[in-house]
């Protein structure tokens, strides 16, 4: 990475800690009160993707990549995965014209919040499209549901990933759509907003059938590594979080993080991070630049990170003891988070299944 | 240090391939396996020279000293050198990585002079630095050595010293001061191992193999010019170069874990056994994809390391992260691979010497892998220095 490019990420991890370590007011503790899109829009955020020409910054995943790290370190509800990092990723896999540069401008400004109606993990396979496409002469109807979709509640435009014959195209909708529901679907982390998209016979416009001009099975990559970089950012936080209680707990006269079984728990979750922190930047790296290994590193990290992250904030609540157990400490809101993110946009088991895929590939498959 | 563009790179890629075709004996798994002793340390000499000619031995060193391979150079050719499945320097490793970077710290330029040629020469380098009452405490140890004149004279029994029946020096480390708290009463020598009162006896370990021995040192001579560093000063010294060394050592295996250890394991999931081939079950899938992940973790932690190992930049913790990751997967590893490679597999009662740490005998490379969880620090030694140094843990009881 370039010296400039460092400083840049430095400067936006450091705004990024900032905005988010600032709670309602009253409130201790991480939790669902959250970012509004409005407070998002003001960040910059919602723009880095977009082209630099349709009011955006023009950046990377790789930035977007620092600032979901640091919404996985101070864990609260906004829509930003599902409308920007989401919605951007779609977006930059359609044929270029008017109604895709007008979502990108909307994006920016954030006068649009988009989702995006995707497999996570649930019903079709990961990277299918969920929907059907029926054409009937100058217009087409919808069928199918996706389920787990991020912030599906509360979107203005719905594109929806619908397979038309053989290839996938995107529909463009909105909530308002005839025979088109989008319903909550409440999950314990409370700080993700979830939701399933069920399309009966929803009529479009030949206008928006959109075209893709690339394969959007890479759109579950960036879902998933997105969870990944969050998931680091919990475990990160709840480690410090737990050597710094660590130093200040006192039993039997002495601070618990001078115990050997303390500490030892300890130096295993930095152990776990670090080796995260690796894979994750691979899989940042390799899929910011388009690499053709890239599927491969973001599994490697997904499944990786997503389990390590379960057992750090795991122990994070262990070594809390007491304390860490109640509603108040917030420790709690880390952990359902990582157990969410574990299964969202695959489980470590189906990431790990496609990184072996290369094994039978190169030894041969199974004989019948 | 030049940095070598990707076309530099992979020009020097393919130099080492096409060495590594026409230097690496195809034979040399059958020939080092149940081989003699002697047999085996004209091997590795051999061996060692022919890596020297192409610069290939020492290639972490200052270039001045016959080194002077970037990171991304060394990582290059630990990789081919694995992939082409070539003998690894295994005697020749406490002289090239401890008593080189030991030198080359905190020698001074007689000792440099004296000994870092004699290396490539094929001079070989044991540790004595534990004792049968100094193991994870290793600052306790009660090896005493006298001033008297111009030398020093040493009394004391070291322990699990590797390959100590074939050196020619050893690193050794003795207290000058029992007055003084345990830490600071401790000096580095460089110890001839051909010294009178120097005796040596081999201790037999799980394994079935010689590699350790115990040595006894009974009025033993060393001149006081073969002190390194000042006097009482040794057990600093000894912190300062041996954590750092660490990661140089470290990216060798790492590479050769990667690009042999991951191939072997996947070949023992294919063949066939009771039936079917381990790798067509999706558990054993899933466990594969596991290790690979893991290793591209380590691999990445390993050129981290040592790229700030060039730059002064290595964190307290950073080496011990990687000797304890390294040990336990490299102890996984084998576990799941004498697993999957079933009873087959216990019929190898040899590994072939020369070979790396997972050689595909998995039986004896797993009972092995303790030879990494135990010696240079055990891993709960590892997991404390992490705690206290990495993390700024409270220390524990006083030590």
């Amino acid at each position: 990475m370039s010296a400039d490019l460092t400083e840049f990420h430095a400067e936006l991890r450091g705004v990024a800690r900032a905005v988010l370590a600032r709670r309602p007011p009253g409130e201790g503790a991480p939790g669902p009160d959250g970012l509004s899109w409005e407070r998002l829009a003001e960040t910059g955020w919602l723009g880095l993707e977009v082209p630099e020409a349709l009011g955006g910054a023009g950046a990377t995943l790789a930035e977007a990549a620092v600032v979901l790290h640091e919404m996985g370190r101070a864990p609260q509800s906004c829509a930003y995965l599902g409308g920007a990092v989401l919605g951007a990723g779609l977006l930059a896999l359609l044929e270029p014209h008017a109604g895709r540069d007008e979502l990108f401008a909307g994006l920016a400004s954030g006068a649009i919040r988009p989702a995006v109606g995707l497999a996570t993990g649930e019903g079709a396979p990961l990277g299918a499209a969920p929907f059907a496409l029926e054409r009937r002469g100058g217009h087409g109807v919808v069928h199918g549901e996706a389920g787990f979709v991020p912030d599906a509640v509360g979107a203005d435009r719905l594109l929806l990933l619908a397979r038309d014959g053989r290839s996938t195209v995107v529909v463009a909708t909105s909530p308002g759509a005839a025979g088109l529901q989008v319903a909550p679907q409440p999950v314990v982390d409370e700080t993700r907003s979830l939701g399933r998209i069920t399309a009966a016979g929803v009529e479009v416009d030949a206008a928006d059938l959109w075209p893709l001009a690339a394969d959007p099975a890479g759109l579950v990559d960036r879902g998933a590594l997105a969870v990944a970089c969050d998931s680091l950012g919990l475990a990160e936080a709840m480690l410090e979080a737990t050597v710094a209680y660590a130093g200040v707990r006192h039993q039997f006269d002495r601070p618990i993080g001078s115990f050997q079984a303390v500490q030892h728990a300890c130096a295993d979750m930095l152990v776990q991070v670090a080796v995260g922190r690796e894979l994750v930047a691979a899989a940042v790296a390799g899929l910011a630049a388009g690499e053709p290994d890239a599927a491969r590193t973001v599994s490697m990290a997904k499944a990786h990170v997503g389990a390590a992250a379960v057992d750090v904030v795991g122990k994070a609540m262990q070594l809390h003891g007491g304390i860490g157990y109640t509603w108040e400490s917030g420790v709690h809101v880390y952990l359902k988070r990582a157990i969410l993110n574990r299964s969202l946009f695959g489980s470590p088991g189906a990431h790990r299944r496609r990184v072996a895929r290369r094994y039978l590939g190169e030894r041969g498959a199974a004989p019948e | 240090m030049s940095v070598a563009t990707p076309a530099e790179l992979e020009a020097f890629r393919d130099s080492v391939r096409d060495w590594c075709r026409s230097h690496v004996p195809a034979d040399w798994r059958t020939a080092q396996t149940g081989v003699g002793e002697d047999e085996h340390v004209a091997f590795q000499k051999d061996w060692f020279q022919e890596l020297r000619q192409a610069g290939y031995a020492v290639p972490h060193w200052p270039a001045e000293w016959g080194g002077g391979l970037s990171v991304a150079e060394q990582i290059v050719l630990y990789q081919e050198l694995a992939a082409h499945d070539a003998p690894r320097l295994v005697l020749a490793f406490v002289a090239i990585h401890h008593a080189a970077s030991t030198l080359l710290a905190a020698g001074t330029d007689e000792q440099r002079a004296r000994h870092l040629p004699a290396i490539l020469e094929g001079e070989i380098w044991v540790q004595g630095f534990s004792e049968p009452e100094a193991g994870s405490d290793l600052a306790s140890l009660r090896t005493t050595a006298r001033r008297d004149g111009d030398h020093y004279v040493v009394n004391g029994q070291k322990l699990w010293s590797s390959g100590a029946t074939h050196s020619d020096w050893c690193l050794l480390l003795a207290r000058t001061d029992p007055g003084a708290p345990k830490r600071r009463g401790i000096s580095y020598f460089l110890m001839d191992m051909r010294s009178a009162g120097v005796d040596v006896r081999p201790i037999r370990q799980a394994t079935g193999e010689w590699h350790f021995a115990e040595i006894f040192l009974d009025d033993v001579a060393i001149p006081a010019t073969q002190l390194v560093g000042t006097e009482n000063d040794g057990w600093r010294v000894a912190q300062a170069t041996l954590g750092a060394e660490r990661g140089m050592t470290m990216l060798e295996l790492a590479e050769r874990l990667g690009h042999a250890g991951f191939r072997w394991l996947l070949d023992a999931c294919c063949r066939p056994v009771a039936g079917g081939r381990p790798l067509d079950d999706p558990a054993v899938q899933e466990r594969l994809a596991g290790f690979e992940t893991e290793i591209q973790g380590l691999r990445a932690l390993c050129r981290g390391l040592a790229e700030r190992h060039e730059t002064g930049a290595v964190g307290p913790a950073d080496a011990s992260i990687v000797k304890l990751y390294y040990s336990e997967l490299l102890q996984r590893m084998t576990d799941f691979g004498a697993e999957v490679a079933g009873l087959p597999a216990q019929t190898e009662l040899r590994k072939p010497a020369s070979s790396g740490w997972e050689s595909g005998a998995w039986v004896l490379d797993f009972i092995g892998s303790w030879e990494w969880t135990i010696p240079g620090g055990t891993s709960e030694i590892q997991r404390t220095i992490i705690a206290e140094r990495g993390l700024g843990m409270p220390r524990g009881p006083e030590r």
